[in-house]
């Protein structure tokens, strides 16, 4: 056999392998729709505090949208985008709010799926609570990410799969619209602006690159000189998109500065200015206030109740202290927390004596998710709708229905805990009653100075609990809803409690969070609980000796409850001349003296809570921030061990196709043909662009000189390569094109396997580093096959008719 | 019908072409070293024409018919002559004219007053190498007799046949710029050609050689015929025996297919022209010792098989007043844009 005759047609089909990718991944798109979509998003600044959730959108944008883009410079088809932009995010959403319930933190497993509904649903609560700017808790932050995440992968499709990037204006309108038709008023239109000048650069990015061809898939090789170059514009294609952009940016202004604010009530059905508890996007603290400072009681709801005392219906317990606010922690209860049958409240030991009393209430005018109830409930019945209860706070809540209308029939507990009894709870707290211990870092140290000032000379949480109630029922402080206001520093703040301290003077609100930070700041565990008083008696409607009780908006309260162990959450009443005291603090429960304080805690023992109490808390936080620091260490490792080993899969297997490839040579089941293609799979994963229009002599015309330009190459080695590639290149064309069985280049199958190495060696040494950690780890080859088998027709169309 | 031998014809003895049992087969290397000289040859007077020399070689041993197309001057007629003396046989030559008429191509039968019978006057064409210049400015029925001619290996003349002897080819030149006065062959014609080759100019270098070497003498003069008639025909027969796999039969009618679907171009090329394709391919399979067909093999001749074949709608032609360039552009881009069958390894 002679010597190839290489060079026949040298470089004929090649547009460069890189700049071909690189036009596919669209990188410029993808940049621009993340800069449209990025600055979308800030027009979300107006309803949040911060910048984080920003931030976090930003990410999460920028997953979907460069994973997208890079799996395409990869070569995959551009249909595969906003699948893999979808994987991306549900692995991002999955590592930063599957509190590690992922499998290897990225992809979700059924816990994950629950969490997600439960973040959904907390997320919904946190958006109906608040006020605005609203704080970005993690239920908002999942929403806004996963929002992001989502237009994204909407945005990906349209501009890039569909090409027409003209409607990914419409997507990015929810964004920019939403504060303008939650806020009265408040068409953003900076943001706005802003949007529209990041939609037009979209658009001029589009049209730039339609012209450059680069939209054009597959690159079809041109010659210089060649009049037809396979694509052509579609007329008028950028100027209707621009005309259409036009359209969307000027509805979105017309819209977003017209538009109708949704009136407050309109979610309900009911008049708006009426007691919609938290159903117009307010703060529950601030709601509560507005509504105690209404001048006219509206009624809200009537109660018969088997009780001897009238219960206070509670909604909802806020457990979270953010600072700011405080928030509910996550609501929802599972789907098989059906309110037929609750659980027992937890930490409720047998020893406690209780009674059961059952309520029938029937709604007046509330329209919320949250059940008023008295608590803790074991049943209800006569609801309509989906009702769930929740294992933490024993809170009943709808994901879907509201109280309107309701009629319904609650049996619950009376806690009837002695004095002696709660003094003697004690034990290490539970992990997730400990949550109910935590402080802002900013909280002043006034409130613990207070905390502690007040507290001196007890001996047990009750106690000090008790004297903390009766603080803040003491003279010192006053009662009045207008104040706060007026001064300014109305709400629940760790800001306002510390004001609120030093004035003295403020309402519910005030009172329950001063007692709940005071007692956080001691080591009692405490929340916040916000429901109704037990309102009044009507002197008509007494039916056979059950009194009717009326509730009224003046009756919405708020309260403390504090945690003892083997007891459960028992409720405190810090608010001076609201509500009832609870029996097991008033006086006749005898208040112990110091020394007294029982078996466990000698006479003249610190109080635990003064002083080893705060040590042991402090021991005790140091020890769990320990181990949850060597838990994130372990998780950090473990998730960097399974990225590894993802990353590692395709290396893994391109190996193992090689040691095939290998074993069928030497066993003499494969000769030339399948040496020849581990060859080009190999040059593939370098980043030689292998065409299937290629011949095998072609590509070896270019692999010697690839072989040839091998930095430090010798002479002669470079000549072995080349002489190998060659060899082998003559056997694969005979056992392709030659008569059956004519490859008879090498006739001993090791000779074979030698001449591959050698080029292999070739290929790898002519190659820079990158290229070769490339060829180690994301093998090209993989997905991008050097020979297709086609029989395909040229990519050419028959458009005008024969002339 | 009477098939007559024609007489005092040098390298006649041959049968007709079908029959080619009894003539010498050559082995492949043997081949492969008689075309290496035969080009070296031609190369003593046509310097840097590789490519246009062995595809007129190739065009030889396919027993195809060359077309050469070029402006005046460049050697178009030197390298059918050079071609021609290189190998041992008959050459004639035609000087195509208006005025030329079909019998002075094919001949003509005279009456002997001696023997008092009519005899055949063989034409120019009976020669195993047909140098036809000029070609274009010949009327179309002088045209068309030669095409005849080339088509059947045959003369029909006054109801007898006269075979033509293998080898038999026609290389014809014409100038594609001046067309005044000419008669350019239809399509159908050209067709008749396996292939079209121009000579181009000649690289600076190679133009000062030729001062050197042909300032006085004719460098014709110098050549000798390296081949006989008789290898000639071994070589022939060692290239119909090359061996075409499915994979590139498959590629040949994609490539001819991809023309007929081709939206530059107003005609594609004929069946004829995937059949010549492949011989040409096999020719130059054994031109360079190999006894299977390449790939690489089809497209280098690609241009020069189909180019001539394909017209090119006006859309793309433009201004341009020789569509060639434009075509063969055409032809690269089809060619490089058609993908290659691999061929199950073993089951060609």
């Amino acid at each position: 056999m002679t010597p190839p005759d290489a060079g026949i047609r040298p470089a004929r089909r090649g547009p460069s392998a890189r700049a071909a990718r690189l036009k596919q991944a669209q990188w410029p798109l993808a940049f621009a729709l993340l800069l449209l979509l990025v600055v979308a998003n800030a027009g979300l600044g107006p309803l949040l505090e911060d910048t984080g959730w920003w931030w976090l959108m930003t990410f999460a944008a920028a997953g979907v949208l460069l994973g997208s883009a890079g799996l395409r410079r990869a070569g995959l088809p551009a249909f595969f985008g906003p699948l893999a932009g979808f994987g991306v995010l549900v692995a991002m959403l999955t590592l930063f709010f599957g509190a590690g319930s992922g499998w290897l933190w990225l992809i979700p497993t059924g816990e994950t799926v629950d969490r997600f509904r439960d973040l959904v649903f907390s997320g919904a609560v946190s958006v109906e609570q608040q006020s605005t700017p609203a704080e970005a808790t993690v239920g908002i932050l999942f929403l806004l990410s996963a929002g992001a995440g989502m237009i994204a992968i909407l945005l990906d499709t349209l501009a890039v799969i569909l090409r027409v990037p003209a409607l990914a204006g419409l997507p990015v309108l929810v964004p920019v619209l939403v504060p303008g038709l939650v806020l009265t008023g408040a068409a953003n239109l900076p943001a706005l602006v802003l949007t529209a000048v990041a939609y037009l650069l979209l658009l001029r990015v589009e049209i730039r690159m339609r012209q450059a061809g680069s939209l054009q898939r597959p690159p079809v090789p041109a010659r210089p000189g060649s009049v037809s170059q396979g694509w052509k514009r579609a007329p008028g294609a950028p100027g209707g998109a621009v005309v259409v952009g036009s359209v969307a940016i000027v509805a979105a202004i017309v819209v977003s500065v017209t538009a109708p604010v949704l009136p407050g009530g309109s979610v309900t059905g009911t008049r708006p200015g009426s007691n919609l508890l938290f159903s117009n996007g307010v703060s529950p603290m601030i709601n509560l206030g507005q509504d105690l400072r209404r001048p006219d009681a509206e009624p809200v709801l009537h109660y018969r109740t088997t009780a001897t005392r009238p219960p206070y219906l509670r909604l909802l317990t806020l457990e979270e202290f953010t600072g700011r606010n405080w928030v509910a922690g996550i609501a929802p209860g599972s789907r098989e927390n059906t309110v037929d049958d609750i659980a027992l409240p937890p930490g409720l030991s047998p020893e406690i004596k209780t009674s059961e009393t059952i309520t029938s209430i029937g709604i007046d005018d509330l329209a919320t998710r949250w059940l008023p109830a008295p608590m803790p409930a074991r049943s209800v019945t006569g609801l309509l709708g989906a009702w769930y209860w929740n294992e933490g706070t024993g809170s009943i809540a709808s994901p879907g229905d509201t109280t309107i209308g309701q009629e319904y029939t609650v049996t619950a507990l009376t806690l009837e805990p002695t004095a002696e009894q709660l003094r003697q709870a004690e034990g290490a707290y539970p992990a997730e009653i400990r949550r109910s211990l935590r402080l802002p870092a900013e909280t002043p140290a006034l409130i613990g100075d207070t905390a502690r000032e007040v507290t001196a000379g007890t001996a047990t949480a009750y106690d000090a609990a008790r004297a903390l109630q009766d603080y803040l029922r003491g003279s010192d402080f006053a009662y009045d809803t207008e104040a706060p206001v007026e001064d300014g520093y109305d709400g629940g703040g760790i800001d306002v409690v510390s004001t609120f301290l030093e004035v003295k003077t403020g309402y519910c609100v005030h009172f329950s969070s001063a007692m709940a930070a005071m007692a956080r700041s001691i080591g009692i565990p405490s929340r916040i609980a916000i429901g109704y008083q037990p309102g009044s008696l009507s002197a008509s409607g007494s039916v056979a000796g059950v009194g009717r009780y009326s509730v009224d908006t003046h009756d919405l309260h708020a309260w403390t409850e504090i945690y003892f162990e083997g007891v459960g959450w028992v409720p405190f009443e810090p608010t001076p001349g609201r509500g009832a005291v609870p029996a097991y603090t008033r006086d006749d429960a005898a208040a112990v003296p110091l020394g007294e304080s029982g078996a466990n805690a000698p006479s003249n023992a610190p109080r635990p809570e003064d002083l080893g109490g705060q040590q042991n808390a402090d021991a005790q936080s140091d020890a769990s921030s320990l181990a949850e620091e060597l838990g994130g260490i372990l998780r950090l490792g473990l998730l960097l061990l399974g990225t590894l080993a993802l990353l590692l899969l395709p290396a893994a297997w391109r190996v193992t196709r090689r040691m095939l490839r290998r074993r069928g040579i030497l066993s003499g089941r494969s000769g030339a043909a399948d040496a020849w293609r581990e060859i080009s799979d190999t040059a593939v994963d370098h980043g030689v662009f292998v065409r299937d229009t290629e011949t095998p002599r072609e590509l070896a015309a270019r692999l010697r000189v690839l072989i040839g330009s091998a930095p430090g190459a010798r002479g002669a080695g470079i000549g072995a390569a080349a002489a190998a590639l060659d060899r082998i290149l003559v056997g694969a064309e005979q056992s392709r094109y030659g008569r059956p069985g004519g490859d008879a280049s090498h006739p001993r199958a090791a000779e074979l396997l030698a001449d591959l190495d050698m080029v292999l060696r070739g290929i790898r040494s002519a190659s820079d580093r990158r290229a070769r950690a490339r060829a180690t780890l994301l093998p090209a080859s993989l997905w991008r096959p050097a020979e297709r088998r086609t029989d395909s027709q040229p990519r050419t169309r028959r458009i005008y008719a024969r002339e | 019908m009477r098939s007559v031998p024609v007489p005092a014809l040098a390298g006649s003895a041959g049968g007709p072409v079908v029959d080619a049992d009894d003539e010498t087969l050559m082995d492949l290397p043997s081949v492969e070293a008689a075309a290496r000289a035969i080009i070296r040859n031609v190369e003593t007077v046509i310097d840097g024409k590789r490519a246009a020399v062995t595809t007129a070689l190739t065009v030889l041993l396919a027993q195809g018919h060359l077309l050469i197309e070029d402006v005046p001057g460049v050697g178009k007629t030197m390298l059918a002559k050079a071609l021609a003396k290189s190998v041992h046989c008959s050459v004639s030559r035609i000087q195509f004219t208006p005025d030329l008429l079909p019998s002075d191509v094919t001949g003509v039968s005279v009456f002997n007053q001696v023997e008092r019978r009519f005899e055949f006057r063989p034409g120019a064409i009976f020669a195993n190498i047909v140098i036809g210049d000029e070609i274009n400015r010949a009327s179309p029925k002088t045209q068309s007799a030669l095409l005849e001619c080339m088509e059947e290996r045959q003369v029909t003349v006054d109801g007898a046949t006269y075979l033509l002897p293998p080898p038999f080819t026609v290389v014809a030149t014409q100038n594609p710029i001046e067309m005044e006065g000419t008669y350019a062959l239809p399509e159908a014609q050209r067709d008749r050609f396996m292939a079209r080759i121009s000579m181009g100019y000649p690289d600076t270098e190679s133009e000062l050689m030729m001062l050197d070497a042909r300032d006085t003498a004719s460098p014709l003069a110098g050549i000798e015929a390296v081949v006989s008639a008789d290898q000639l025909r071994g070589m022939m027969t060692a290239v119909r025996g090359v061996f075409a796999s499915a994979a590139v039969k498959e590629y040949t009618v994609s490539l001819v297919r991809a023309t007929r679907d081709d939206r530059d171009l107003s005609l594609g090329a004929s069946p004829r022209a995937t059949l010549q394709l492949i011989r040409a391919a096999k020719a130059r399979a054994a031109l360079h010792g190999r006894d299977y067909v390449l790939p690489d093999d089809i497209d280098s001749l690609a241009v020069a098989v189909l180019g001539h074949r394909l017209v090119a709608s006006s859309r793309v032609v433009g201004h341009h007043q020789d569509r060639g360039p434009v075509v063969d552009d055409i032809v690269r881009r089809i060619v490089a844009a058609t993908p290659v069958p691999v061929g199950a390894p073993g089951h060609p």
